[in-house]
């Protein structure tokens, strides 16, 4: 379980920017998404995403701006920046490098 | 809904960001609570259970607090070198002997004032708090010395003395612990420090006085190197615990270091007065936040009822 939750908590940031990068979303918008596109598997917590979100804001790779949505109410959308863009292709090509070392060696080799 | 107010109030107790970030992380995760509500009301819950539901789902307010603190608490290296600069230059007059120089005691005491005024004007970041502190150690030093008064003159001063300096440090010491408590330790932290070195020399002959601070001056420059540490240390530290840690420690080995040094007029007692008064400094905020808080939400608890 915490081995679970340790691989997580390296991942969050790139999950965050991935989702993010398509489309701006807000808070709830991410977390619904999350749970849909992993199929259960990654249920984010309100505590952990919102310190996630802003940190990433801190860090100038997402921009939040509030929006009004057709119903009258005001959201927070986040919005990828150039400089996360820029990261998240440098993160994404260091985990194809990494999961396919680690697909090399956790599966039996052929021939 | 009463979980939902009562989880911002929690969270907000927790928080101590700059307001405007606070207001919009409050903001934020009240439209989160309003969506986690919604949906829980369509799944078939009452409105009070979705509430509930919701505001157990968003786990403790001091966790989340704790966590949205973390990422704004710390500070650039600019500001830790700013924050540290009144003290660096301190150590600089006594490092370079240019405590009798006018340009220079003008020159800090124009940048103290300058700094102190914008960063009050200016949300009040965390750098302007030990710029505050030297904004008020004339009323401290002018307290110190009237015990070197003749005779009744000492009790007569300080019948006039103390009011006038307690109208002074009391609205701001307050105003900074509204802000945050660790502010008012960070802003208090040289004062066992300039306590100890005022009565380790021998003020009433003027003679000795002047030797004594040439003797002195290294080591006093050198309290005010570690104490510009302290302050950039506290900082670039985000971890809250860590950071009261830090105060406490570094104040007490710079204590340690003038107590060190001997020959002076201080007996041990008094130095352990002056780490006790340095602990009261420190964490005595804590105290009077936990008072502030309380007095603020005396006369709101009956209006929070009735907007219910």
């Amino acid at each position: 379980m915490n081995y679970e939750r340790e691989l997580l908590k390296g991942s969050t940031d790139s999950l965050l920017l991935c989702l993010i990068k398509n489309q701006p979303m807000y808070g709830y918008q991410i977390i619904k998404e999350i749970d849909k596109r992993s199929k259960g598997y990654f249920q984010f917590k309100e505590g952990t995403l919102y310190p996630a979100l802003h940190r990433l804001e801190r860090s100038g790779l997402i921009q939040g701006r509030w929006q009004r949505l057709p119903s009258g109410q005001e959201r927070r959308y986040y919005y990828i920046t150039p400089k996360g863009q820029k990261a998240l292709v440098e993160r994404l090509a260091i985990w194809q490098d990494f999961s396919t070392a680690v697909a090399l060696i956790i599966q039996p080799t052929t021939g | 809904m009463p979980a939902k107010s009562s989880y911002t109030d929690s969270l907000k107790d927790y928080l101590r960001l700059e307001p405007t970030i606070e207001n919009d992380v409050v903001r934020e995760l009240n439209t989160h609570f309003e969506d986690k509500s919604h949906e829980l009301i369509e799944s078939g819950l009452s409105e009070e259970e979705a509430s509930n539901t919701a505001a157990k789902l968003f786990g403790s307010p001091r966790i989340v607090a704790k966590q949205m603190y973390e990422v704004y608490s710390q500070g650039s290296w600019r500001q830790a070198l700013f924050a540290a600069l009144p003290h660096l230059l301190v150590a600089a007059l006594f490092a370079l002997h240019c405590w009798q120089n006018t340009i220079w005691l003008l020159g800090i005491i124009i940048a103290v004032a300058c700094s102190v005024i914008y960063g009050w004007c200016h949300g009040k970041p965390a750098w302007l708090f030990p710029w505050l502190g030297y904004c008020l150690s004339p009323v401290i030093a002018i307290g110190i010395l009237l015990i070197y008064l003749p005779g009744s003159w000492t009790w007569l001063a300080a019948i006039a003395y103390i009011p006038l300096a307690l109208l002074v440090i009391v609205p701001v010491t307050k105003q900074t612990i509204r802000k945050d408590w660790l502010f008012a330790s960070l802003m208090l932290l040289p004062v066992p420090i300039v306590l100890g070195w005022m009565l380790a020399l021998e003020l009433e002959d003027k003679v000795m006085w002047y030797q004594q601070l040439h003797e002195l001056a290294s080591p006093i420059a050198l309290s005010f190197v570690v104490l510009a540490l302290t302050v950039a240390t506290f900082i670039r530290i985000r971890q809250r615990r860590v950071k009261v840690g830090a105060l406490l420690m570094l104040e007490i080995l710079i204590l340690l270091m003038m107590a060190l040094r001997g020959n002076s007029a201080i007996s041990f007692g008094g130095w352990l007065l002056l780490g006790l008064l340095a602990l009261i400094l420190l964490l005595g905020p804590a105290l009077l936040e936990r008072k502030i808080r309380e007095a603020d939400q005396k006369p709101l608890k009956p209006s929070n009822k009735s907007a219910h």
